[in-house]
């Protein structure tokens, strides 16, 4: 390796194979996963998100929620962990990311993992009072407040019926309500609609899962 | 210290040839220095706010709900920072000091100095803009990519255009003897722009389907600590070690099966993030193999530097650059074990995702990369200078908070993760308790971050008036 062109070669080489065997695999394999049609229903699996959940998916970027939260429910065979602490039904598998346009697997569980927090945590209210004052409905959270993207408005008349529910030290003050804006809006219908509770042909378990917990 | 005066080889350049190579050097390396070290104080900084928002969620009280400081927004502008502000920049200056000082020539010839100077700062205000990007909601939301497109397509060319030369130099070179340290740099400067855009193409210009983007992250995060900013490292541990300790490696024919072992292992061993993640069994089981053969590498790498033994030396600055050279050393030690540890299937459905975690990227890009390139700074800026420039009190604290400051934060991480892990895996103890578990450990991360703060502050202080003492009396 005295000459340039030898060594260049050969670094290309290998960086060849990390580059084949994970990019290129994954690009022309992982990338061609097609949605699948479930028997029972006779509905597209994974299910299409709504305009507004996708419009959520970019404030679930631009907020960098992926630096506390995890999107993405172990193998049993590394961990039961995941699926015990009610975190989903079953593990996440690559088709279950197909509608996304980022995959927010994340790296850190500051907070707790979200891949089915659609599923677990099925009421926007909470969602709302939790995004614009976390401790008001989880005693003691760690998570900052999102008040951002909720505006405090006067109220006109009657009360909105999307106002946020909060009470004690959290209220607003009287004669003014809490409202989302719609980027508020939009990563709470996201949210929602975080739930691989689908069976897939590579993960069909969550029958049995469900089979079992109920 | 002269790169080269040790040389066993004997074409080595003489004084006034290294002087040449310094003066060509000159410019676009104190750029890249200086640059490197302002985005150092402001990533610390961000840090150590980071760490205080762990413990205090809205802190501070008047910025509050304010967007732009959201945790969310600040945290990947801190790591950005870090990772191309300093880190990148700080190897991009330490692997054209060493390819050009080993080559013995000055860096010239295709592209014009003015236009390497442009790219940098290109590069810079790249880092700049995008992160006040990223502060303003535009992030694109794959972690360490963060920066929108516009940016990282600068932040691309601009490496090219500033690597290039470096890379020839190889072929340049007065010497027929081949040092390891150059291959490492080669190795490094190739990598960037096939990771960076391969990663950005896939991910972020013209993203694939999502159900593909889980292990192309997991390659990019790998690769861009093991292939990019590591080779720089062991480039400066090759080049500097043996010259400041007055050695001869020892089993120095390992050392080629070391480099193309790191190549290739360094490649893979992003998967050991998606253990038992949504990707398909076997690139789980390569992550956990890839980080356990890694071993082998990092032992021969260490024995070619611990296997001989050490002559001291008198000065004070080569002193210092050698303890922060070893202290890289045994970081790549400790990240080498600690993620082989960490890769087992079992350790790592306890260790994934806590504190853990981040011990393992502290130790690789604080320790393993970050040290060895203070190690190069300081020998490298004197020379660049062309006078002793240092002030060495200054320098001596610095040296001694960063290394306190990183190990006992990289202590505190590995104690706080693997109390965490053992309490997520059981079930029983609720969420809200895991993370009372993990407070204490969030206070003392506070302190470390402090300390890390300061001494670069301190590097910062030094830097700025060895500059100022180069305006104040000329050169000699």
């Amino acid at each position: 390796m005295h000459r340039l062109p030898t060594l260049l070669s050969g670094i290309f080489l290998v960086f060849l194979t990390s580059w084949i065997g994970l990019v290129a695999y994954s690009a022309t394999q992982l990338g061609r996963l097609t949605p699948v049609a479930d028997a029972d229903s006779g509905a597209t699996l994974p299910p299409h998100y709504s305009g507004q959940a996708i419009a959520g998916q970019r404030v679930y970027a631009s907020e960098g929620c992926i630096a506390c939260h995890t999107q993405q429910v172990r193998q049993t065979s590394v961990t039961s962990a995941d699926i015990d602490r009610g975190w989903g039904l079953r593990p996440s598998v690559p088709r279950d990311y197909l509608r996304d346009s980022t995959a927010f697997l994340g790296n850190s569980r500051l907070g707790e993992d979200l891949a089915n927090v659609g599923q677990r945590l099925p009421d926007a209210a909470w969602h709302f009072s939790h995004l614009y004052a976390p401790a008001s409905v989880t005693e003691g959270s760690e998570m900052p407040s999102y008040r951002h993207l909720f505006l405090l408005t006067k109220i006109q008349g009657e009360r909105s019926h999307d106002a946020v529910s909060l009470t004690g030290i959290y209220a607003p003050p009287a004669g003014y309500e809490v409202i989302p804006t719609a980027d508020g809006r939009n990563l709470v219908a996201y949210l929602l609609s975080l739930k691989h509770d689908y069976p897939l042909p590579e993960a069909d378990s969550v029958k049995k899962n469900q089979a079992t917990s109920h | 210290m002269n790169l080269s005066s040790h040389s066993p080889c004997e074409s080595a350049p003489d004084a006034s040839e290294n002087r040449a190579v310094d003066v060509s050097l000159r410019l676009p390396l104190l750029l890249l220095f200086g640059n490197a070290v302002h985005w150092l104080v402001i990533a610390t900084l961000i840090s150590l706010v980071l760490a205080i928002k762990k413990i205090a969620p809205d802190f501070p009280e008047i910025l509050s709900g304010v967007s732009w400081f959201g945790y969310g927004r600040l945290a990947p502008i801190a790591r950005d920072l870090f990772l191309y502000g300093w880190a990148s920049q700080a190897a991009l200056a330490a692997g054209i000091w060493i390819a050009a000082r080993l080559a013995g020539r000055p860096l010239e010839g295709v592209i014009k100095n003015s236009v390497v100077v442009v790219a940098i700062l290109l590069w810079n205000l790249a880092v700049l803009l995008g992160s006040l990007a990223i502060l303003a909601g535009y992030s694109t939301g794959v972690e360490w990519l963060e920066y929108p497109n516009w940016a990282s397509a600068t932040l691309f060319a601009s490496f090219l255009l500033i690597a290039f030369r470096a890379i020839l130099l190889f072929d340049y070179r007065r010497s027929e003897r081949v040092e390891v340290a150059q291959w490492y740099v080669v190795a490094g400067f190739c990598s960037f722009p096939w990771i960076y855009g391969t990663a950005n193409l896939l991910l972020t210009w013209k993203p694939l389907q999502a159900s593909a983007q889980g292990p192309i992250q997991a390659w990019f995060a790998g690769t861009f600590q093991l292939l990019w900013l590591f080779p720089i490292a062991l480039a400066a541990l090759y080049a500097l070690l043996p010259r400041i300790r007055g050695i001869h490696l020892h089993r120095r024919n390992l050392a080629t099966l070391g480099f193309w072992g790191v190549l290739f292992l360094g490649g893979w061993i992003g998967l050991a993030r998606l253990i038992g993640g949504p990707v398909p069994a076997w690139m789980a089981a390569a992550g956990t193999v890839s980080s356990v053969f890694l071993l082998i590498p990092i032992f021969i790498i260490s024995m070619n530097f611990l296997g001989s033994s050490e002559v001291e030396s008198a000065e004070v600055i080569g002193d210092l650059s050698r303890g922060f050279l070893l202290n890289g050393l045994y970081a790549l030690i400790g990240a080498g074990a600690l993620g082989a540890l960490a890769s087992l299937p079992l350790v790592s459905g306890a260790l994934q995702f806590t504190d853990a975690s981040e011990a393992t990227y502290q130790l690789w890009v604080f320790g393993a990369v970050s040290l060895p390139l203070f190690g190069v700074l300081y020998a490298s800026i004197p020379e660049l200078l062309g006078r002793d420039c240092w002030c060495v009190t200054l320098a001596r604290r610095h040296f001694w908070i960063t290394i306190v400051g990183f190990w006992l934060s990289v202590g505190f991480l590995v104690i706080g993760g693997l109390i965490t892990g053992l309490a997520l895996i059981d079930p029983v103890v609720t969420f809200r308790n895991v993370g009372s578990f993990a407070y204490p450990f969030h206070v003392l991360e506070c302190l470390t971050q402090t300390l890390l703060f300061i001494a670069s502050l301190i590097l910062g202080g030094n830097l700025l008036q060895a500059l100022a003492g180069n305006y104040l009396f000329p050169k000699r």
